[in-house]
Formats: structure tokens, sequence, C-alpha cells
């Protein structure tokens, strides 16, 4: 799907699957920043600080306990949309999560399972 | 003639695959109960879950979506939160089932005790899916269930009645709640939703496109209609010899009986090795369902074919989804019982999660040229109905029969 133009953002891209540059699977597109008039997409925003936002009221308070107030850089993350390289049926990104700061989370180093001898 | 070969593998290990305690559990007692009254439930549920497997591969193939994308897609993250939570429960109770199962089927092969054999099959299965590729998992388990054809066997030769096995096709309601509590198991089992979670995601793990479009079809609708013949065979074998008796199965042994019956200590191994493939696999398979939509719904990197190192939080999650089956399997509950429950409030799980996979089959923007035509549609929607009217059926008749306990 091409990048300019009209697009159904709810419909076709808020919850899309991202993708790195590689192919990873690095997030869903959890939000979206908007600005200017009229509105343009301006950021991909990414990670569980965003969960609570996308509940109802009345669970969103028990769901910024557990995951707590988003913040930039901990547990959301802002992808300017300059990044994005194209609307398929995923969104891919021009570079590598590491640089963006995706797919933290998938890090092998930071889990035991990574290490198992399957591959 | 490579290709062909390979598809006709696909669908004996679909045929084989079929079966899981669910199936096993409830056309036994709803042979034993209801002779072959319920075999037209039997029959809209294998229906329904040739349907909406096809949907849920046609899916994954074109737009390389399994069912936990789509859902996120078209629930967003609220409503599709929801009904993550509810498959994963589901999911887990069949993955407590199964792993029960298994264990039972071994206390029976070997008469040592139940406890044992729940952790040493969930070890075993690590090992099977730590050794083998994602394609050799479900061919294994697959071709070892074929060992259940005994049933069709059997069922030839006891020599029913055929003009009232017939008869069992034509559907009909009774005002008898457990009569109707067993219409919603029976087509239940056969629409297990983690089966579709499972088909869709291994779509992907094989890496399916367009081109295994004819594969899909044939995977659907040949191989699981064959399958669903299993399960007839099931209710009618039980049928013929506990029906008369009045005998009431209530655990998992009565289940091959009638294949002892029939073809003596053969029969009896033929259909408890059958069995223990199918229990296995479906073990597997669910397990895996749980650990695909939870990676799916929140974005994490998924699948068997990535392996540990490229996706350890898939790899993790699934290893806890197996522990909390082994937890709930050695608590104590009979497993048969644990069955029931995750057999019923699947149907109760599975309106918002086939939604979802039927509204993008239908979508045009994401299948092109390969979205549902006419036809499609119209068995899509009228199966949404059935769905929505069995899950909101189901909870009442659960409790007004007391968990089918009458």
């Amino acid at each position: 799907m091409r990048k300019e133009g009209d697009i159904y953002v709810v419909h076709r891209l808020l919850d899309e699957q991202i993708c790195d540059s590689d192919g990873r699977r690095v997030g869903r597109v959890d939000d979206l920043e908007l600005r200017g008039d009229p509105p343009r997409i301006t950021a991909l925003l990414v990670g569980e600080g965003l969960y609570p936002r996308r509940l109802p009221r009345a669970l969103a308070r028990l769901a910024r306990r557990i995951t707590g107030p988003e913040r930039w850089g901990a547990n959301a993350m802002r992808i300017p949309f300059e990044e994005v390289d194209d609307l398929g049926s995923t969104v891919k990104l021009r570079k590598k999560a590491e640089d963006l700061g995706l797919g933290m989370g998938d890090d092998p180093g930071r889990w035991i399972v990574g290490r198992l001898p399957w591959n | 003639m490579k290709t062909i070969l390979k598809i006709a593998l696909g669908i004996i290990a679909a045929i084989g695959g079929f079966l899981d305690i669910g199936d096993l559990v409830f056309t036994t007692q709803a042979g034993a109960l209801f002779r072959y009254d319920l075999l037209w439930a039997v029959v809209l549920g294998v229906v329904g879950i040739a349907i909406y497997a096809e949907m849920t591969g046609r899916v994954a193939a074109v737009s390389g979506r399994p069912v936990f994308d789509v859902i996120r897609m078209r629930l967003g993250f609220g409503l599709g939160l929801g009904a993550l939570i509810a498959s994963t429960i589901v999911n887990l109770l069949t993955v407590a089932a199964e792993l029960g199962g298994i264990a039972i089927v071994l206390e029976l092969l070997f008469d040592a005790p139940y406890d044992m054999f729940v952790v040493t099959a969930a070890i075993a299965l690590v090992v099977i899916v730590a050794l083998l590729p994602f394609g050799g998992i479900e061919r294994v388990f697959g071709y070892g269930g074929l060992l259940m054809l005994v049933v069709i066997a059997t069922v030839v030769h006891q020599g029913p009645e055929w003009g009232d096995v017939a008869r069992g096709f034509v559907p009909s309601l009774s005002s008898s709640t457990l009569y109707l509590y067993f219409v919603v198991g029976v087509f239940s089992a056969a629409l297990m939703p983690y089966e579709a979670h499972f088909y869709s995601s291994g779509a992907i793990e094989e890496g399916w496109t367009e081109k295994n479009l004819k594969e899909n079809r044939l995977n659907a609708f040949i191989g699981y209609a064959l399958g669903g013949l299993l399960s007839i065979g099931l209710v009618i074998a039980s049928g013929f010899l506990f029906h008369p008796l009045g005998v009431e199965p209530s655990d998992l042994g009565t289940v091959a009986l009638p294949m002892q019956g029939a073809f003596g200590e053969t029969g009896l191994l033929l259909a408890l090795g059958g069995m223990l493939f199918c229990v296995s696999g479906a073990a597997i398979d669910s397990s895996f369902a749980a650990s695909y939509n939870v990676a799916q719904f929140l974005g994490w990197e998924w699948g068997r074919y990535k392996g540990p190192r490229k996706a350890p939080r898939f790899t993790a999650s699934w290893l806890v989804f197996v522990l909390l089956g082994v937890a709930i399997a050695q608590s104590g509950i009979n497993p048969v019982e644990i069955t029931e429950y995750s057999v019923v409030l699947a149907v109760v799980a599975l309106p918002l999660t086939y939604l979802p996979v039927l509204l993008i089959a239908g979508d045009r923007s994401f299948m092109g040229e390969f979205a549902n035509g006419r036809l499609a549609t119209f068995f899509g929607w009228l199966y949404f109905a059935v769905i929505v009217v069995l899950a909101l059926a189901a909870i009442p008749l659960l409790l007004a029969t007391n968990g089918g306990g009458g």
C-alpha cells in the first residue's frame, strides 16, 4: 500500500504489526501521534506503557498500576513517521530495531531461553 | 508429482491429527447416552471447523496474518484483549486436559500411577518440540493418529442397523437439557478454537503464500472432513456397544472398549496408541496456540521456525503454558471434567475470535481477489449465527445439567 495519500488510519494502521528492516517483528502500532492542521501522522507510538490509554476508562487505572504511566524511552517509544519505509501487510521500518530502541523485549541476552540449545 | 505427494501427506496428517481429548470424551458419551441421535451435531461441527480453518489458512497465506493478528487489527486493543484473555483461559484448560489425557492413556498402557505420567508427558513433549522442526512435529502426531482408523473397522465389524445410523444425521432437537448440552459439546469439540489458531499460525510457520491455497482448501475440506469420520465412528461404536447396556462412560479408558470388543487385545492397543498420538499432538497444538496468540497480539517475534534465540519471549511463554497445564492436570481435578469445561467454554469464547477472521476474509482491501465469494460469505455468516446461538446457550446448559452430570 502507498505511504502517501489517503489511508484509513484506524482501519489499516492502528494496531498493525511493525517489522524492522531485517523483517524482525518488533511490536505493534499501539497509538499514533497526529500533528498540524489538517492533522498528519507524525509518529507511531509503541510500547506497553501505552496499553492503559487503549482500555476502557474503568480498566485504565488498574492497567496504569500494572504497566506504569507512559514514559518515552522506558516503556513507550516514539517512531517518527519518516522512519516508516512501507505500509504493506506490516508496517516496515527503514532501520534496524536496535537503532530505534525497539525489540528489546526479544533481546536473547535478557532471556535464559535465548540460550537454549535448540534452534 | 512431488507437490501432489506433499499435499496428500498433508491431508493424511490432517486426518490423523483431527481428534483430540474433547472429541474422544464427548463422542463416546454422546453415543452411550443418545445412541446415534447426535451424529448430525458432529457433522455440523466438522463442517464448521472446515469452513473456519479454510478461512484462517487463506487469510494467513494471502495477507500473512494469523488469527490473533487479525483480532488485534479488527477488534482493537481493548476488545481484542478480552478475546485474548478468554481464548487463553480456554487454551490453557485444553492443554491441561490433553496432558491429563496422555497420562491416563499411559496409565492404562503401562499400569503405573497417573501423577508420574503428567510430568513425564510434559518433558517428552518439550524434548520432541526441541528436536523436531515444525513440519516434523505435525507429521509425527498426524500419522500416529491414523491408528484411530481402527474405529472405522470396529463400526464395520459391529454392523449396526444402518437405517438407524442414517436417521442420526437428521437434525432433531429435544426438550431434554442434557441432550441440548451434548449438542453444544459435540459441536464445540469439533470446532475448538485452538485448532484454527494453530492452523493459521502453522501456515505462516511453513511459509505459505497464494500458491498454497489449493493445499489449504484440500487440507480443510478433505482432511478435516475425513478426520470427522473418526468422530462419527466413535459415536456409532459407542452407541452400538454402550447404549443398549445403559453404561455411562466417565473415564477415558471407556473410549477404547468398543475396539477391544471388536478385535480383542489388538483393537485395544491400536485404539490406545491412536489416542496417545491424537492427544499428544493436541497438547502441542493447544500449547502452541496459547503462545502464538499472546505473541501475535502484543507484536512479539514468534514461531517455532524462529527458534528460542530469535523469539525468546514466545518460547518462554510456551514453556510457561506447558508448566501451568501440568499444574492444572496435577491438581487432582479429573481430566475428563477439565475436558468438559474446556470444550463448553470454548464455544463461549469462539464468536469473538471467529468474527474478525470472517470480516478480514471478506475484505478486498486485505484479500484482493482471494476475498470470500458469495458462497463462502453465506456459509461464513450462517456459521457465525450458529456459533452465537450455541455460545449463548452453553453456560445455562452447563449449569442446568450440572456439567453434563444430568
